[in-house]
């Protein structure tokens, strides 16, 4: 995990330093004539960015190692709260699309499975290859448009914490929850139904039929349980990649998310919250993946790590 | 036996050869209607790319500032944009733009991936390890969030953006690759290549990339639709292909409540378009996955 991480942490670092231009240069742009280099210089020096590359990778490491992310150059304040004040309504978000993308996956997949081949199977693969297929920002901008056509309502533009007014928040968050969930129900559904499938051609479903035991329980207890671990580690993997996938998706819908906060920020050039930000998705991709891990083992007691 | 007679026998080797392509297309198409409806999107799309020139009615950067904002009628099918552009002839261009950095980034960043996962599997050891680190490091970025990265350092427009989409593809067509080629390594022939003496470039490029075929092929397919939907939200983002250039992404560029009011149409079509075009994509990748190689259904 460490390693890794590391190995992100140098190569952001790197990729951030070989951009033509520095945040200097866009920030003392609309001076004009009047920059000096003398102006130019003393700005580089007070953000740090004239120090040789590993002077200023030492710098940063050490902040980390103190969970220090440094300060937004562009800002002026700390990358810590930057990304803190967005990070929750992206979480949110996330979370909210998650539970939109098992509530379409799970019951459509099941279904699928266990009318394989009729029509109910059919259209379950066609609305899932169309979640696929379908930009999120473009189902962000159909929904607002439905909205105004025919409610003649926008969403609020405010953000109001959940803790405040929850009615607020999710008429805000759960449209983008909706856009991006839809999409990523896609590949959970196709597992599911592809791991149901499988489970019910085993033996011990045979044997608790043949005992006699009601088809909801067959289903219920034996099959959908044993099914889950391949779907649990596709929502989990998903979840990760939620975060990718939030930087269109709040763009359209106007949100002030993590998302938002790092196409700006790779604009700006503001190396110190690229770099934090990309860190933070790159732990939450591979912290989820140990989670993933984790909870196969607590649902399959066949897994069990030494 | 006379020269007259090998030409011959060449000729009819042709034509039943064309005859064995023509049945296994048939054979596809029995099998897979589904496939072959992507299938023949494509083929379409790709036409129109090509085409462009003699399908759009009008020329996709025309201005009209007489013609804003026009609503889908018989001389402008899906209505005309603020500049008074034609928006069925940007659409037809956008073909061209989307395919374009489509094939570039899916056939590159799976070759490479080809080439880096089939060598990583053919080593093994040591250099296995650091290469499969390296790409983990990789995949720890959400291919978006990569693609940015490169787009910020290479600067916006039609072939950055292709490239951009490329670096997130590659470590995920080296994953894929190298565990198929960790199965065909341990397959006597590879051993029987060694030890008659071949040099690893040979055993790797003549032995073992033609055994992951199969998969770097449906893989090429699978790609083609994420690298299209990986431009159209750069395009939109603004941080892909640029004015004036014909990009379904850039058209739905601009708020959707600004259009609301004034042209709904301008939000459809070309969604429309990215749909379709992935669509048809996935539906032919996976018909060709399930023809080719049953074994990776899962992937």
């Amino acid at each position: 995990m460490f390693p890794t991480l590391f190995g992100v942490a140098v190569f952001i670092f790197v990729l951030m330093r070989l951009l033509p231009g520095d945040i200097v240069e866009i920030r003392l742009a609309g001076e004009g004539a009047n920059v000096t280099q003398e102006s130019i210089d003393a700005e580089r020096a007070r953000l740090g960015i004239d120090k040789p590359m590993w002077n200023q990778f030492v710098d940063w490491m050490g902040g980390i190692a103190r969970f220090d992310l440094g300060q937004s150059m562009w800002t002026g304040n700390p990358v810590a709260d930057e990304i803190a004040l967005r990070f929750q309504v992206s979480l949110q978000i996330a979370i909210m699309a998650t539970i939109v993308s098992i509530m379409l996956a799970i019951p459509l997949g099941t279904i699928a499975a266990l009318r394989q081949d009729t029509w109910v199977d059919y259209a379950v693969r066609l609305f899932s290859i169309t979640g696929l297929a379908t930009p999120s920002f473009w189902l962000g901008i159909l929904i607002i448009l439905g909205l105004l056509v025919f409610f003649e309502w926008l969403p609020p533009l405010v953000y109001t914490p959940i803790w405040v007014d929850p009615w607020a928040n999710l008429s805000q968050l759960i449209w983008p929850a909706v856009a991006t969930g839809y999409r990523y129900s896609a590949v959970a559904t196709r597992m599911t139904r592809s791991a149901v499938l499988e489970v019910l051609r085993e033996d011990y479903i045979r044997t608790a039929r043949a005992k006699g035991l009601w088809e909801k329980l067959v289903l219920s207890r034996h099959a959908l349980k044993n099914a889950m671990l391949p779907v649990v580690t596709i929502i989990g993997l998903e979840f990760a990649f939620l975060i990718g996938g939030l930087v269109v998706t709040e763009q359209v819908f106007n949100i002030n998310g993590l998302g938002k906060l790092f196409v700006s920020a790779v604009g700006y050039y503001d190396y110190t919250l690229v770099q934090g930000l990309v860190l933070l998705v790159a732990f939450i991709f591979i912290f989820t993946n140990l989670i993933v891990d984790m909870v196969y083992a607590w649902i399959d007691p066949r897994i069990r790590y030494g | 036996m006379p020269v007259g007679q090998l030409s011959v026998d060449a000729a009819i080797l042709e034509r039943s050869k064309l005859r064995d392509w023509g049945q296994a297309v048939l054979r596809f198409a029995r099998q897979k209607p589904l496939g072959t409806v992507g299938a023949a999107v494509v083929i379409l799309m790709v036409l129109s790319a090509i085409f462009a020139d003699v399908i759009a009615p009008r020329d996709p950067l025309e201005t009209d500032y007489a013609r804003q904002f026009t609503s889908p009628n018989a001389t402008a099918w899906f209505g005309t944009d603020a500049y008074g552009r034609d928006a069925f002839s940007r659409i037809i261009y956008g073909s061209r733009t989307a395919l374009i950095v489509g094939f570039t980034a899916a056939f590159f960043g799976a070759t490479l991936g080809l080439v880096i996962g089939v060598a990583s599997a053919y080593f093994g050891g040591r250099i296995d390890m650091v290469v499969q680190r390296f790409m983990d490091i990789f995949l720890a970025f959400p291919l978006i969030i990569l693609a940015l990265a490169v787009v910020s350092i290479l600067g916006t427009g039609t072939f950055n953006v292709a490239l951009a989409i490329v670096v997130p593809m590659v470590p995920r067509a080296a994953r894929v690759c190298r565990s198929n080629a960790l199965a065909i390594r341990e397959i006597p022939y590879v051993d029987a290549a060694r030890a008659c003496g071949f040099g690893h470039r040979r055993i790797i490029f003549r032995h073992m990339l033609p055994n992951v075929m199969a998969p770097y092929l449906i893989m090429i397919t699978a790609f083609l639709g994420q690298a299209i939907l990986t431009e159209a939200s750069l395009s939109f983002l603004g941080l892909g292909v640029q004015e004036p250039t014909a990009a379904w992404g850039l058209m739905l560029q601009g708020g959707a409540e600004e259009y609301a009011e004034s042209a709904p149409w301008l939000a459809i079509f070309p969604g429309l378009a990215i749909t379709i075009s992935v669509f048809a994509f996935n539906l032919l990748g996976d018909s060709l996955r399930d023809v080719l190689d049953p074994k990776l259904r899962l992937l």
